[in-house]
């Protein structure tokens, strides 16, 4: 069996990984990361049998381990917390007193 | 045809003329959105609905808001702001005055409704930034039925039905104004159910909601809202499908319900 297709579906899912876990959608990164890992354990497997050695198997788990710690660290650390909302207060403020001003101006039929 | 249809909305929307027992004033929740992707759920933004009451010199109205904010860690990659509000009459919910103001990662829309029932008219204002950051207003007087009502408004409404009437398989229309065109929002109740959330197991009316001529919802029954069968129905859960994916809408607190 060839290893490469394992060596090149590494490496594309180790890279993705890494691109994901920086992200702001770093729980995604969880599937590509086991299918990295997935790949590069094969590529072991395999060039033990063939006894070859490959280097490339290397680059695949320090990118897994990278993505697997940037993971793990923001799933711990990350806090829910909303970002600055100054600006959407003030637009708040700004838009209940030009809503007065309408609303003075406007007829309310207490009918409706 | 057209005006059977119109006929029967009108019909089935004598409803929400009905009287206000379910909101009060001070009322707050807050939500949690997430996105779902591939059945790993990431939470994205915040959702409050606030009501309090407003005074003019010649009526007392209810201001409705709802403002969506997204986490931290969500706000350099897409920051979402959005400031929906409508004032209402405190007693039937009809409303007066409409206001959605959105900024979401950049882009920035405004829109005012200004309604006369007697005349049946709305005096819509849209205003948007350009990419140069000029500002151009765009207004337009629009036509409505009778029944008909803004986003936040008709939320509220739903919310004022009197469910425990209703029998598994009901459906009620209701029109929603929406970027200066009338859309039906058809509202089925499907039966009911208990679920944990975050302020405690509810026993819940289950609503399936879809809106006809359009494929933002998709799905007939895929969109569904759970509102508590208590007195409140206060919305706890909702689950939502649209085209890039779905999401949830959970409840994280309430205070300042009526009953």
């Amino acid at each position: 069996m060839s290893k490469k297709p394992f060596i090149i579906l590494g490496f594309i899912t180790a890279i993705l990984a890494v691109v994901l876990a920086v992200t702001p959608l770093s729980n995604l990164a969880i599937a590509p990361i086991i299918v990295a890992f997935l790949s590069g354990l094969i590529v072991v497997f395999l060039s033990k049998k063939q006894n070859t050695k490959t280097k490339t198997t290397q680059y695949i788990f320090l990118l897994v381990i990278i993505s697997l710690g940037l993971t793990i660290y923001k799933s711990v650390f990350s806090t829910t917390e909303v970002g600055n909302t100054e600006q959407l207060e003030l637009r708040d403020e700004e838009n209940l007193e030009d809503s007065k001003e309408i609303l003075e101006a406007i007829e309310i039929d207490e009918d409706f | 045809m057209k005006y059977f249809i119109f006929a029967l909305t009108a019909l089935l929307n004598i409803n929400s003329f009905s009287q206000n027992k379910t909101v009060a004033v001070g009322e707050k929740l807050i939500y949690t959105a997430s996105y779902n992707m591939s059945g790993l759920l990431t939470d994205i933004a915040q959702v409050k609905m606030e009501t309090s009451e407003i005074k003019t010199s010649k009526s007392t109205l209810m201001r409705l808001k709802c403002t969506a904010a997204t986490y931290k860690k969500w706000d350099n990659f897409f920051k979402i702001r959005d400031l929906y509000e409508s004032y209402v009459n405190p007693k039937t919910l009809t409303p007066y005055l409409y206001k959605r103001d959105i900024s979401e990662g950049g882009y920035y829309k405004f829109m005012q409704y200004t309604y006369n029932h007697k005349s049946k008219l709305v005096k819509s204002l849209k205003r948007k930034k350009k990419k140069d950051g000029e500002i151009w207003d765009d207004e337009k007087t629009v036509k409505i039925g009778a029944s008909t009502k803004d986003l936040v408004s008709t939320l509220y409404t739903i919310r004022n039905m009197d469910i425990y009437k209703a029998s598994p398989g009901d459906q009620q229309n209701f029109t929603v104004l929406f970027d200066n065109k009338e859309t039906i929002v058809n509202v089925k109740y499907i039966g009911k159910e208990t679920i944990s959330t975050k302020i405690g197991k509810k026993e819940c009316y289950k609503l399936a909601l879809s809106i006809k001529g359009s494929n933002i919802l998709k799905g007939e029954n895929n969109n569904l809202l759970w509102l508590t069968a208590d007195a409140n129905k206060i919305p706890v859960y909702a689950k939502f499908k649209i085209p890039v994916g779905n999401g949830e809408l959970k409840i994280i607190s309430a205070t300042g319900l009526k009953n």
